[in-house]
């Protein structure tokens, strides 16, 4: 598959956008190229009423109005943001700190590409999510962590926080409030690691990209060795319309321990794959048959990975899953960072199964012994398996594997490996089976074929 | 403290323990790769997972606090085959002939107990045997990265790297192998390496060793301890202490593998005597008789003080207080020194005048404490590599550093602020600092007030030194003087150390008042984190100096006043008055008046400056007896009987470290072929003088306990007590904890210091139109003074020979490339040596070592002297260059 620099937006128009029961909050303007500038944004989606109201408010207050909003992470753990902001240690008389705002733009999840959207057609609601949180929690510098890829919308996110500055919505005594803020913006170099919020501080810091023994948490010690919050794209940029709104208002979407809305991206075998905004709980198999139009071959679908690479497959019997945090995470898998990847029975699960845990084996920081030593040692039986070379005794040997890397490692890119490993291995070991018994793939018929060099 | 339950046994964990030291100390064997005491918890290897009620999953013990009320399992069925499961994904490329090879590394022990037999091979791409100490082969690497976190978090020098991700992921050596990277050999990730991927090239050829013994490092002043492993009575390894106060756990290429000499080929391992001109093999008693002759004759024929001692500041405490004891006693002279008098006696006379006590005020340990630190005239990172690597960490976690350095040192080049002075101009750049604290009102009023006196007329004395003119003198700039005296002033509290940057000067005395003053005036003293403290040379010339090997000072560094009385009650005889120094024996000699001196571990003509000048006087001497492990210059050219003696690893007694730490020297193997300690060979001295009684002792503590009842500040410490661990002093009894911090409350010379006027007398060395260049000399990591021990070991694969540092301009206007040689003329002497031309240095200066003996730096050293010590001026020299 050719790789996409830049998205499709045709792709984005959705018909329930913009209505009662499926606000557009996230993606205002999207697919529109000429969406991005700071008057658009004013003048047509309410751009930075949010700040003005934020920056009325007591700092504490602010984080109170998101704490009442219920908005819970979007970058994959899905913890609730008001109360991480509340770990941030405030000033008091002995001792004054100097506190940061990061913000996780590495998106780096297979299957994952809102973030990218929000950077592509609403910079600025970043931007006036960034002002809120960092005035909220009294931050100075805020830095923007982007992954690499993404040259073209770092000179669009650099464009708009000029458009800020000259404004007066960034620097020194933002329209005089007092609070000063900086947002400076630091370039990922592609690794996946680097977007696990620790690893991300020690890129920050030009350290090697591995993530850091916890505690020390990011609020006690984080870049520079300084209080930190991280936040995703999508949680921050959220942070605008909840305030413009109220925090009350925005928890009335969604259910109740699950609020608002989140930005869903659809890709694989799905006749409309792209963004789709919807409030938490839409069950899964509306999203795709009713919202998507299903299949995009005609094939039934097989399998589904729900939130993202790292999350357990669903297979059909868990489609009618409710999608938010609590009910995915119910039904086995997680809601993670919002990307439905769709699979059809055609789809070969041993070949996705390696193509998987070759992402993981791959991108591994090497720390963890049993994730990086165990990841590639299951790339390696899963290689064999692949290419007809498979033991009988390789399905135990894997699953034997998983409980010694999952739970055992620094940080979750451990889990994150296990989760579809075990999954998989579970809905679909016939698949596997037969590879070995038969060195024919099932879903296909072909003849397995050994590679030179495969053991 | 934190009770909890392990294994359902309670157990009282200490503050700041970690789950896995707590398992420990209940003797749970709780398994580890990647934990090392020494480092902050990379919880990376993950075998340390142990279960904690309440917790959904195992914890890893070694990043998690101990806490109260936890209840923990160490070794569930779960947990082990876990652990096993782990084991075996290392074990899947790991060389299976490896564990054979050092069964002793801790993965290969894990392997064996956890029953993993290993199934891979080396890859000979990845071995790297150019290092003269470390063997490499990544072939055995298991990424536990504790090689890359040693070296940047206890050495900082950030040699290894871990380069790559996933299955890719490997640690390798910046710059290619280890010897062509940033690597200063100190050996601490072949120490700590968990396989022998990076190992000790002694453990491969001489094997493991059988026996360990704790001691003292035989090299710097900081004072180092170490562990001895010995097999076959041959020393085969060297490891830090771990628990060690001074070291933590570290070492530097001298003490971990500077151990070669012990059994150098050339060592002299019986007693001879010079006949017709030749060194001839003799008996104890025959070279015993033949130096006692001497002396005798010598006492008879011009007296008593016609003969001098020099103690070594290589021997025990023990040894230099008999080395004193047999000079003033047994001689009847007050003539005995020893080389603290060409480095650091005026820091003790300075610091002696200026608040009553002549060592450090401080510890190592405040460089942890302090709010900036203040690096005078000192090179630690090469000189005192511990105590530099101490430093340098803490300027890398961001405390500001001020370095007062002619050259770009490492710390230099690490520094906030760096005053790359012209040598010589200490003081101008002293009284300029002092000026900037008191103009701006940045001075500790209340500190002066309560704590000094005459601080008016100290004041006035500055006025002379406005920034700007000291900066002209200095040749740094005023911003950058005034930058340095905030930083010090303001950023408390302030640690200053000091070298022989300061010392080997005519003004060496006054500008250790200097800084004195420094610290009096910004309240560093008395507290912890401050202080003024000389970062001693030798490992113990603390302790010599102190034990009385001084011409006018007793034991315990006691004036003779005070002292002397004592000593004769104790002794039950006269003693002679103060007696000459090193420098006036050298002198009597050239004058006639001096004629038989016994150089103990003190090579007086290679080390003393002026050589041309030295030879004639020592030339004048009737006899010069020489105990000493090797044939030493001053032996080869001018001793007439040689008394071979141990080194520190084949004797017991104690050694004093610069921050005044008295600390147990343990023998790890025998004495060499006839080889005596000193205290036997000056007992055996003293007995046949005819003071047998005197100089009879059953032991090492014997002297130590006769010491404590002449010096009241180590009354406290016994030998039993230094078995716990070194003790500073002051610990005037057995209940006392010993002395990290002096000056607390008041000063031994009174409630308060006294300030008193400065003035700046500048060198008459300092270049002129026929002399242009200033010559100063130094020492380096990989060698130690005149290299007699160094130089026999491979650290002169590591360094083979001196070079000299020219500035690029300067090389440019003599025609010199690197590598030419090059003559150095003053205008008291020549030698030749080979050009390295760096930006290290100034335009107009030139630095060398002098460890080369062939090259004999000291021939063109002059004759200038601090006034109060005598101590040489080495670091300034008029000279001019020519290629040759
Ligand atoms: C291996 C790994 C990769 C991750 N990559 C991303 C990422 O690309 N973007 C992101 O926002 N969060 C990522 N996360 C999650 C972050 O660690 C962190 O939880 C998140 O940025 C917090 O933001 P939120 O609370 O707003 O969700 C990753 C986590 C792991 C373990
Ligand atoms: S789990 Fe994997 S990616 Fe995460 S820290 Fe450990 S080795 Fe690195
Ligand atoms: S070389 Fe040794 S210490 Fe370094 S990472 Fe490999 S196994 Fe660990
Ligand atoms: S010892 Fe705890 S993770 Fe290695």
């Amino acid at each position: 598959m050719a790789i996409r620099t830049k998205p499709d937006h045709q792709r984005y128009t959705f018909e329930g956008f913009g209505s009662a029961k499926y606000p557009n909050l996230m993606l205002r303007g999207a697919g529109d190229l000429n969406n991005w500038p700071l008057a658009v944004y004013e003048s047509k989606h309410e751009g930075y009423a949010g700040m003005r109201k934020a920056l009325q408010m007591e700092p504490g207050a602010v984080i109170e109005d998101v704490k009442t909003s219920g908005i819970r992470g979007r970058g994959g753990a899905g913890f609730p943001a008001g109360l991480k902001w509340s770990f941030m240690p405030k000033d008091t008389a002995e001792r004054k700190f100097t506190r940061y705002l990061v913000i996780n733009a590495d998106e780096g999840e297979p299957g994952t590409f809102k973030d990218r959207a929000i950077l592509e057609y609403n910079p600025h609601q970043l931007i006036e999510g960034c002002i809120i949180a960092a005035y909220a929690m009294q931050a100075n510098t805020c830095y923007v962590y982007i992954r690499g890829e993404f040259l073209w919308l770092i000179e669009k996110l650099e464009a708009a926080i000029e458009e800020a500055k000259a404004k007066g919505y960034l620097g020194k005594d933002i329209l005089g409030s007092g609070f000063d803020l900086e947002i400076l913006v630091h370039r990922g170099a592609g690794a996946y690691i680097c977007g696990e919020e620790t690893a991300l501080l020690n890129s920050l810091e030009g350290r090697r990209g591995e993530p850091r023994v916890k505690p020390p948490f990011p609020a006690a010690k984080g870049v520079f060795g300084a209080p930190t919050t991280i936040n995703n794209v999508e949680t921050i940029a959220a942070v605008a319309p909840i305030l413009r709104m109220g925090g009350a208002e925005y928890a009335k979407l969604g259910t109740p321990k699950n609020t608002g809305t989140r930005v869903f991206c659809l890709s694989g075998h799905i006749k409309r794959p792209g963004l789709y905004e919807l409030p938490l709980g839409v069950p899964l198999d509306f999203i795709l048959n009713d919202l998507a139009g299903g299949s995009s071959t005609g094939k039934k679908i097989k399998a589904v990975i729900p939130g993202g690479a790292s999350a357990p497959v669903f297979s059909e019997k868990e489609f009618s899953t409710p999608m938010d945090f609590d009910a995915v995470r119910n039904a086995g898998s997680m809601a993670g960072s919002g990307g439905v990847i769709v699979l059809d029975e055609d789809t070969c699960m041993v070949q996705a199964c390696l193509r998987l845990i070759r992402f993981y084996a791959h991108e591994s920081c090497g720390q963890c012994t049993p994730c990086r030593e165990g990841c590639n040692w299951m790339e390696m039986i899963l290689h064999r398996i692949e290419h007809g070379q498979g033991r009988t005794e390789d399905l135990d040997l894997l699953a034997s594997m998983t409980p010694n890397i999952a739970g055992k490692t620094l940080c979750a890119l451990g889990d994150a490996a296990c989760g579809p490993m075990d999954s998989i291995l579970q809905k679909f070991r016939h698949e596997f089976v037969h590879h070995i018994e038969h060195k024919t793939c099932m879903v296909s018929g072909h003849r397995l074929l050994a590679h030179v060099g495969a053991h | 403290m934190a009770r909890l339950l392990i294994n359902d046994l309670p157990f009282h964990a200490t503050e700041g323990m970690s789950l896995l030291d707590a398992a420990r100390a209940a003797g749970l064997d709780v398994p580890s790769l990647c934990h090392d005491r020494r480092l902050d918890a990379a919880s990376a290897c993950r075998l340390c997972e142990v279960e904690v009620k309440g917790q959904e999953r195992p914890l890893c013990a070694c990043a998690t606090p101990a806490t109260e009320g936890m209840e923990v399992r160490t070794h569930t069925p779960e947990l082990e085959a876990y652990r096993r499961g782990v084991l075996e994904m290392l074990a899947r490329n790991y060389p299976a002939d490896a564990p054979a090879q050092i069964p002793e590394a801790p993965f290969h022990r894990l392997l064996a107990r956890y029953g993993v037999e290993p199934t891979g091979h080396r890859d000979p791409a990845k071995a790297d045997g150019t290092h003269p100490y470390m063997q490499v082969d990544l072939s055995q690497c298991i990424d536990c990265y504790r090689c890359v976190h040693i070296c940047a978090e206890v050495q900082g020098q950030f040699v290894w790297k871990v380069l790559e991700r996933g299955g890719r992921t490997r640690v390798e050596a910046t710059g290619g192998s280890l010897l062509q990277s940033e690597c200063v050999s100190c050996g601490a990730c072949a120490d700590t390496c968990p396989t022998g991927a990076i190992v000790d090239r002694s453990r491969l050829e001489l094997g493991p060793a059988a026996a360990w013994t704790r001691t003292v490092c035989p090299y710097c002043g900081t004072g180092c301890e170490m562990q001895v492993g010995v097999a076959g009575d041959r020393i085969v390894a060297v490891k830090p202490a771990l628990d060690s106060p001074v070291n933590h756990g570290h070492l530097c290429v001298k003490g971990r593998y500077g151990t070669g000499f012990v059994d150098a080929e050339d060592r002299v391992l019986h007693p001879m005597v010079r006949r017709d001109g030749e060194w001839v093999r003799v008996s104890w008693d025959e070279a015993l008789d033949a130096a006692v002759d001497l002396l005798r004759r010598v006492k008879a024929t011009h007296g008593p003080e016609a003969i001098g001692v020099l103690g070594s500041s290589r021997a025990t405490n023990e040894e230099g207080f008999l080395a004193q004891k047999l000079a003033r006693l047994a001689l009847g002279t007050g003539n005995v020194d020893c080389c603290a008098r060409v480095c650091h006696a005026p820091s003790a006379a300075g610091l002696g005048l200026a608040l009553g006590t002549g060592a450090a005020t401080n510890s190592f340990a405040d460089i942890e404490k302090a709010g900036s630190l203040l690096v005078f005239g000192a090179n630690p990172t090469e000189n005192h590599p511990i105590v530099g690597t101490r430093i340098k960490q803490r300027a890398l976690r961001g405390v500001p550093l001020v370095v007062v350095d002619p050259r770009r040192t490492e710390l230099a080049r690490m520094a906030t602020v760096h005053l790359a002075l012209k040598p010589g101009t200490n003081m101008p750049l002293l009284l300029a600092l002092a000026h900037v604290i008191v103009h701006e009102g940045l001075e500790d009023k209340a500190f002066i007030e309560a704590r000094t006196v005459d601080f008016e007329a100290f004041a006035q004395s500055l006025d002379a030194w406005p920034p700007e003119r000291a900066a002209e003198v200095c040749g740094v700039t005023a911003d950058d003087i005034r930058a340095a005296a905030r930083i010090y002033a303001t950023a408390k509290p302030s640690y200053m150390c000091h070298g022989l940057g300061v010392t080997e000067h005519i003004q060496g005395t006054e500008t250790v008042t200097g800084l004195a003053h420094l610290a009096m005036l910004t309240g560093n003293l008395g507290v912890e984190g401050g202080g003024v403290n000389p970062l001693r040379g030798q490992n113990n010339v603390q302790g010599t100096a102190q034990m009385g090997c001084e011409p006018k000072r007793m034991t315990g560094y006691q004036p003779m006043d005070k002292a002397l009385a004592a000593h004769e009650a104790r002794w039950g005889a006269k003693l002679p008055g103060p007696g000459l120094d090193v420098l006036q024996m050298v002198d009597a000699a050239r004058d006639g008046h001096f004629k038989a001196l016994v150089a103990i571990g003190y090579d007086v003509f290679l080390s003393n400056p002026d050589a041309a000048a030295s030879e004639a006087a020592l030339g004048n001497l009737e006899g010069l007896v020489v105990v000493d492990l090797f044939m030493n210059e001053t032996a080869r050219a001018f001793g007439t009987v040689f008394l071979p003696a141990c080194s520190s690893f084949e004797k017991e007694g104690t050694f004093m470290n610069g921050d005044r730490r008295v600390q147990r020297v343990r023998a790890a193997v025998k004495p060499r072929g006839e080889a005596r300690s000193d205290q036997d060979i000056l007992c055996a001295l003293g007995a046949r003088l005819g003071f047998a009684e005197a100089f009879t002792y059953a032991g090492p503590s014997e002297v130590w306990d006769e010491i404590r009842g002449l010096w009241s500040a180590v009354a406290g410490i016994s030998y039993a007590r230094l078995e716990e661990g070194g003790l500073q002093w002051p610990c005037p009894s057995e209940a006392h904890p010993g002395t990290a911090v002096l000056h607390t409350d008041a000063f031994p010379v009174g409630p308060r210091a006294a300030f008193r006027p400065q003035a700046w007398n500048p060198s008459s060395e300092f270049p002129d139109a026929r002399w242009p260049l200033q010559l100063n000399t130094g020492r380096s990591l990989f060698h130690f003074n005149a290299a007699t021990m160094t130089d026999r070991t491979d650290n002169a694969l590591l360094q083979p020979t001196d070079r000299l540092d020219v500035h690029p301009d300067d090389a440019l206007a003599h025609g010199l490339a690197d590598g030419d040689p090059v003559k150095v003329e003053s205008r008291h002497g020549t030698f030749t040596m080979k050009t390295h031309i760096t930006d290290q240095v100034r335009p107009g200066d030139l630095w060398c070592t002098f460890h080369s003996k062939g090259i004999f730096v000291n021939r063109a050293t002059g004759q200038g002297r601090d006034p109060v010590t005598h101590t040489p001026e080495y670091k300034v020299t008029a000279v001019t260059i020519s290629k040759v």
